[in-house]
């Protein structure tokens, strides 16, 4: 019963988010009536996911059979969760599919393509004017903030790499490697050219 | 010439809340309980089980196993919220009944299901549980929830939804119970008797039928009783699953 509160919760907030994308209830909508279990292996936990035009409905236990089985430790199931590129973790060695993986990578494609319109959302809360200037405000400050992490990160490296000489720098790396990578092919010709004449056959005497 | 009051004493006799009625009565008294509370029903839900008759109702459908192009009956319906979401999980190519025996709660659930746009394969019907008015083997699941004990025959009400089921169809009855724990049952009972019908009071200004709820708890089979009564109208494979304490639990059968 407490799973059954803690999905129901869980539920309500990520279809208050997914209807905040005017493109995903639509195309959740096309998945109607198609059941996901999604069953992690450490810990034992599994889900049910059954998309539809309202949303995502989340379900500890479904007594019907599931359309596709996502099988996956809990690390990738967060790396799903969490990752922009979806697609690219189900194609992981741990994760394994069964049924019709084409319904998962449907709904992984529109929880990938979500744009959430939260200015809208704001502006049901704040009315048009306010929810305007706070955004604008906010955008700037956000704008300023990737800035500024952006100029610390590259000074960091400035400094590491070039003043302090405690890295090597990112192309000084990619030189090394190059050569090293080349020096590799000459010892395996050189090494493929030594096993040719070791085996080549003795003229006779 | 017979006696008109001889008749009336010789009629069986059930029980409405903790009174003894004539059979015949017991239907109209409950029906005038709902029409009662029919406007103030889903608020007076909410308030009184503090939001969780939606948790016992979201497990019911998760142990329906309801899929798409099924047929359900949704029994005492009432104001729809397992129809909502069984016709969602149905989809065009299914169908749900959402039946009632009061007209006044088929009304709200009709107007709030409509409200909300919930049409096309819902169907909506005034029909006595006991005497369901639909074919053999015409349902992949019947669901009766929190009405099971507003019924005055429950084993005809059982055998009857065992007709309307196709075989390998599934009932599910979801119910106020027994609570096991006697701590609980203590702290329930002073619940029911004093804070429900107090509420009922301030909110429908109806105490009495918010009495007569907490009596028909009361007096309604516990889990082994009601699973046992499921069993001898021939359902396989009963089981029930305890909510909140044992305060309400699920039974499921199968027609075999």
């Amino acid at each position: 019963m407490l799973i059954t509160g803690l999905l129901a919760g869980v539920e309500t907030g990520l279809n208050r988010v997914l209807s905040l994308d005017g493109t995903a209830l639509p195309r959740l909508q096309a998945l109607s009536g198609k059941v996901i279990a999604v069953r992690c292996q450490s810990p034992a936990v599994e889900l049910f996911l059954l998309p539809s035009g309202d949303g995502l409905q989340l379900a500890a236990q479904w007594h019907a059979e599931a359309d596709c089985t996502l099988n996956a430790p809990a690390s990738s199931l967060a790396r799903l969760a969490l990752s922009r590129d979806k697609t690219a973790v189900l194609h992981r060695p741990e994760v394994s599919l069964d049924g019709d993986s084409a319904v998962l990578l449907q709904l992984a494609g529109i929880l990938q393509d979500l744009e959430l319109d939260w200015e809208y959302e704001l502006s049901r809360w704040l009315g048009p004017v306010a929810s305007t200037l706070l955004a604008g405000h906010l955008r700037v400050r956000v704008g300023l903030a990737a800035g500024a992490a952006s100029s610390l990160r590259q000074d960091l490296a400035d400094y590491l790499s070039e003043e302090s000489r405690t890295l090597v720098g990112q192309r000084e790396a990619d030189a090394r490697f190059a050569e090293l990578d080349q020096l590799k092919l000459a010892l395996d010709r050189l090494e493929a050219r030594i096993e040719r004449l070791s085996q080549r056959p003795k003229p006779d005497a | 010439m017979s006696d008109p009051r001889k008749a009336h004493e010789q009629e069986p006799t059930t029980h409405f809340g903790f009174q003894d009625v004539p059979e015949s009565q017991k239907a109209e008294k409950v029906a005038e309980v709902f029409h009662s509370v029919a406007a103030k029903y889903d608020l007076m839900n909410d308030v009184l089980s503090g939001g969780l008759h939606r948790l016992w109702k979201r497990f019911t459908i998760e142990l329906s196993g309801v899929r798409p192009g099924n047929r359900v009956l949704d029994i005492a319906g009432g104001t729809g919220d397992l129809t909502r979401k069984f016709s969602s999980i149905v989809g065009p190519t299914g169908e749900v009944v959402l039946a009632d025996i009061n007209d006044s709660m088929l009304k709200v659930g009709r107007d709030r299901l409509l409200d909300k746009g919930v049409a096309g394969n819902v169907q909506f019907v005034q029909a006595d549980a006991e005497k369901l008015p639909f074919p053999d083997n015409h349902f992949d699941v019947v669901t009766i929830a929190f009405g099971l004990r507003n019924v005055t025959h429950k084993e005809d009400a059982l055998r009857s939804m065992l007709r309307v089921l196709k075989p390998g169809g599934r009932l599910l009855v979801l119910e106020f119970s027994k609570p096991g724990n006697p701590l609980l049952a203590k702290v329930y009972d002073t619940y029911s008797f004093s804070f429900m019908p107090l509420a009922g009071k301030l909110i429908t200004n109806d105490s009495e039928s918010y009495r007569y709820l907490a009596e028909s708890i009361r007096m309604h089979p516990d889990q082994e009783t009601l699973k046992a009564m499921m069993v001898d109208a021939g359902f396989e494979r009963v089981t029930y699953h305890n909510m909140t304490g044992g305060i309400v639990a699920l039974h499921r059968g199968i027609k075999p």
